[in-house]
């Protein structure tokens, strides 16, 4: 149970700024997810808040108290590692009881926090195997179980799953959701993964070049996204981006002229003027196959088509420009074909030229 | 450098003396016992022994001295000889040896490997005079055994100031060849087999599949015998002292044989250190040519992986 | 069948010659053997094996000569020199690598040059040093020359096995709250093991063999070791080859049974990287 509040921090790597001046606050009990492409400094504010990086400027708050000078284990918190980390000369059970060990922690203490860890991870049977012996997912269930031990107030996760092939990685994901409610601690988990970071989260940071894009519950920032770098990030297929230019802006709302041919009605939120060059965002699921449906129409040709079963993802080609479309169905749609498209104004986001969101919120997120 | 970032460590000051701890013992040994005697030769060789037991300045006679000696010029060659034919010679053998025990062996692997690689670790004063007894004259089996092939040998060929080196270096060759062996053992076992396959499946085999694909994977290996062969070489002292004393008449004379005996049979220090000198700075060329030749790899390991 | 069959048949071809191969190879040492197990009539006799054998030779040897006390000064020095040079590259290895100190790379990159020195250039200076010192004829006049002319060899392998340790382990043990100390002994030895094996074993073949030193520094008899006595025994049974071999053989023995016990491990340290190549 903690609070972290990370004020101000600044961190270089020799000239090379890694993250130029950084606040977050993270709730007592929240889990938090960051999120963004690699290298974007996620894996460093991460390594930063368990004090294994040290910072250039600012300050880091755990209810309150300044641990920015403390060592890792004084700050409360527990991490697992990408690669486990896993010490491969110890067996599982020497492994999830080292910190205690170290931090001279009474044996029969040691041995019954083991115990309750390993029962919580049905890691009982492998405590005396060495971390070579032990299975992907058993391996990351001891690196969980190891952090579980210390009884952490902040509960560090670098990106635990990446390491895991698909099947189990879903699992796993069912695994942590469940310990976070177990727990009860804090929890700030790092991931590149979008689908992680939207099943698993209280509440989203996507970063980008060592920035905060966006801070919010996961809905909220998929319906809301405040910019196009947040609206292209979180979704699957990616939300699609048509160019277009500013024709008439009048009552609150902005013609635009889209580069594939059309003209749309967008309502305003932020300034634009006209001929300024915009891009209009929809994400694939919202767009219609179905000439009768409402929206706007364009058309163009069927370049590729997904079928995944459940899903078709259909990828359109407009003059210059392509967007996926994807369809629940079950309609069987021909390579090559000419398609008919209505994209819903309501599901429409609108970004200025330097990406700020610019539409106002979407009918559909205003409807839920 | 402006980083001013700390790492949040306990205690600044008691983290900086334990690591501290860590340093200070190697590098404690690297001054008193090889920097500062290092520095020693390079003054004592500028040096004489002056009058009432103290010394003067002497500029560069002692180099002067060397370097008009004949017998460091035999040095010069000795070495040259040792260290072209050795270290070839024993690549050549412990590489032949490392790929058919390697390749082609299992059961008997271990045995093999561990059989050709005793010369290495039989004490070098018992292998020279072994070594001595197998040359000699009358009671030898060198030359008893060498007549049954047409060989015959008049004399010791220790004894021969025209062989002695060369029937040194082959005493040298054979007590190091099982390192090489070893050195080409790891080299081959730490291949990747997905290369061989990959040379099979286009094709390379025998002969085409050792010099195209394992010779080159090996370079690394060679690099380093050959690296340990020229410090081995300048090292170079037990086997020259116990079987021949650098004879007969200075024949068959090393650096170390030399070395030993200006300094310490005829106590002159100052040539003494200025030979010294000189095969530290040989040391240095050829180390320094080593690395403009064959790139950075600076010693004989390596990570396993990059 | 014709394949297996010719297969096996240039397996056999290529055993048989390895074995051949080793046979001449390991003349010396049989010869050496051969000698030491021989009457002093066969003794000067030119022949690779003569009967009938006898252990006279080495029941002489051993009953006349202070064997045992240069066994263990050969083995004090070396089992001295084994533990200095592997805990101090051990350590600065680790400063070198894991704790990445500043300056230890310098310092490390000093060292490695030191690699190339050969030990003849420094047996004069060395000597008057430990004259200074007051180390002619002790332990330790050997023992800390050794050592600093180990050191650099085994950091360069202890270093690059560090290197290629996964450093989330490291953060880990920071995590787990551990000091440097703690961290060096409880995550990174551990981690080395195989390096820290191949390294003392090698030290103690080179440092149990080494002579030139020792020759001048050791000159008191009861302080000499196994590899500079031979020279005297030579002398002393000029007449008598077949007790000197007997001791040869004597002296050569330990080591050689000490390295047929550990090269398993040595060997296993080598393919892990020890020595890449």
């Amino acid at each position: 149970m903690a609070t972290l509040q990370i004020d101000n921090i600044i961190k270089r790597f020799g000239t090379v700024t890694v993250i130029p001046e950084l606040s977050l606050t993270v709730k007592d009990r929240e889990f938090c997810v960051l999120v963004g492409p690699s290298g974007c400094g996620k894996s460093t504010l991460l390594r930063i808040i368990a004090g294994l990086e040290a910072i250039n400027a600012g300050r880091l708050l755990v209810d309150g108290r300044d641990v920015s000078a403390l060592a890792p284990p004084e700050r409360g918190i527990a991490m697992v590692f990408q690669s486990y980390a896993l010490y491969p000369h110890m067996d599982v059970n020497r492994n999830m009881g080292f910190g205690l060990e170290i931090s001279r922690t009474p044996r029969n203490e040691i041995v019954s926090r083991v115990a309750r860890a390993a029962e919580s991870l049905h890691l009982g049977k492998f405590l005396r195997r060495r971390p070579r012996e032990l299975s992907g997912g058993q391996r990351q269930r001891v690196a969980i179980g190891r952090a579980i031990t210390r009884k952490p107030t902040l509960f560090l996760l670098d990106e635990p799953l990446s390491n895991l092939d698909a099947a189990l990685r879903v699992n796993m994901r069912v695994e942590i959701a469940r310990l976070k409610e177990e727990l009860n601690s804090t929890m700030i988990y790092v991931t590149h993964d979008q689908v992680e970071a939207m099943t698993l989260a209280d509440r989203i940071v996507v970063m980008n070049e060592g920035r905060i894009e966006q801070v919010g519950a996961p809905l909220e920032l998929y319906e809301q996204p405040g910019n196009r770098f947040v609206a292209g990030f979180l979704g699957s297929p990616a939300m699609n981006f048509l160019s277009g230019t500013v024709a008439q802006v009048a009552d609150g709302a902005a013609r635009v002229d889209l580069t594939a041919g059309t003209s749309v009605m967008i309502p305003l939120a932020g300034r634009v003027e006209t001929g300024q060059f915009v891009e209009l965002g929809i994400r694939p699921e919202h767009i219609k196959l179905n000439e009768d449906d409402d929206g706007v129409p364009v058309s163009g040709r069927a370049a590729i088509v997904e079928m995944l079963g459940s899903d078709t993802f259909v990828h359109v080609r407009l003059g210059d420009e392509t967007i996926v479309v994807r369809d629940s169905h079950g309609r069987r749609i021909g390579k090559g074909l000419d398609v008919d498209l209505r994209l819903p104004v309501e599901a429409c986001y609108l970004f200025d030229q330097t990406g700020l969101r610019v539409s106002r919120l979407n009918g559909l997120a205003e409807a839920a | 450098m402006s980083e001013t970032a700390q790492l949040p460590r306990r205690s600044h000051s008691v983290a900086r003396l334990t690591n501290f701890a860590f340093v200070l013992p190697a590098v404690v040994l690297f001054v008193v016992f090889i920097a500062y005697p290092i520095l020693w030769v390079a003054q004592n060789s500028l040096l004489s022994a002056g009058s009432e037991g103290g010394t003067r300045y002497a500029g560069l006679t002692h180099y002067i001295d060397i370097l008009s000696n004949p017998t460091f010029w035999t040095v010069v060659r000795n070495m040259f000889l040792w260290g072209v034919i050795t270290i070839p010679v024993q690549m050549v053998i412990g590489g032949v040896l490392a790929y058919c025990i390697e390749r082609h062996t299992r059961a008997w692997r271990g045995f093999f490997r561990t059989a050709f690689f005793l010369p290495v670790v039989t004490s070098v004063s018992v292998v020279s005079l072994v070594w001595v007894q197998i040359y000699a004259p009358y009671y030898g089996i060198a030359q008893e055994y060498l007549k049954h092939i047409g060989i015959t040998l008049t004399y010791s060929p220790i004894g021969d100031p025209k062989t002695a080196i060369y029937a040194l270096i082959i005493v040298n060759i054979w007590q190091w060849t099982g390192f090489s062996m070893l050195m080409y053992i790891a080299g081959i076992a730490n291949m990747p087999p997905e290369v061989l396959d990959a040379a099979r499946v286009d094709g390379a085999r025998g002969w085409r599949l050792a010099v195209h694909v394992i010779i080159p994977m090996l370079a690394p290996s060679t690099k380093s015998l050959l690296m340990l062969g020229v410090i081995g070489t300048l090292q170079t002292f037990p086997i020259v002292h116990l079987m021949t004393g650098g004879g007969p008449n200075c024949a068959s004379e090393v650096f170390g044989t030399f070395i030993f005996k200006q300094s310490f049979i005829l106590g002159d220090t100052g040539s003494g250190a200025a030979l010294s000198v000189l095969v530290l700075m040989i040391a240095l060329v050829l180390s320094v040519l080593q690395i403009v030749f064959l790139g950075t790899q600076q010693s004989s390991a390596k990570g396993r992986s990059a | 069948m014709t394949r297996i069959s010719r297969s096996s048949a240039k397996s056999l071809a290529l055993h048989a010659t390895l074995f051949v191969v080793l046979g001449f190879w390991m003349l010396p040492l049989v010869y050496m053997v051969s000698v030491g197990l021989r009457s002093p009539s066969q003794a000067f006799d030119p022949v690779l094996f003569a009967w009938p054998v006898t252990f006279a030779n080495f029941i002489t040897v051993i009953r006349d000569n202070p064997l045992t006390g240069i066994f263990l000064n050969s083995l004090i020095i070396t089992v001295a020199t084994v533990i200095t040079v592997v805990s101090v590259s051990a350590l600065f290895a680790f400063a070198c690598s894991v704790l990445r100190l500043r300056g230890s790379l310098v310092i490390y990159a000093t060292l490695l040059t030191t690699l190339m020195v050969p030990l003849a250039s420094l047996v004069l200076p060395l000597a008057i040093l430990l004259k200074t010192f007051g180390w002619v004829n002790t332990y330790w006049g050997l023992i800390f020359p050794y050592s600093a002319l180990g050191v650099p060899f085994a950091i360069v392998i202890l270093k690059a096995f560090m290197d290629d340790s996964p450093k989330e382990l490291f953060d880990a043990a920071r995590v787990d709250g551990c000091s440097s100390w703690q961290t060096f002994w409880h995550v990174a030895l551990p981690l080395v093991r195989p390096a820290l094996v191949f390294v003392a074993i090698w030290q103690f073949i080179v440092t149990w063999n080494e002579f030139f030193l020792a020759l001048i520094v050791l000159t008191r008899a009861e302080m000499k070791t196994l590899t500079i006595v031979p020279m005297q025994y030579s002398g002393l049974y000029m007449a008598n080859p077949g007790a000197l071999f007997a001791i040869l053989t004597l002296i050569a023995l330990p080591l050689i049974f000490l390295y047929v016990l550990v090269q398993r491990a040595f060997v296993r340290g080598l393919l892990a990287g020890a020595v890449k190549g």
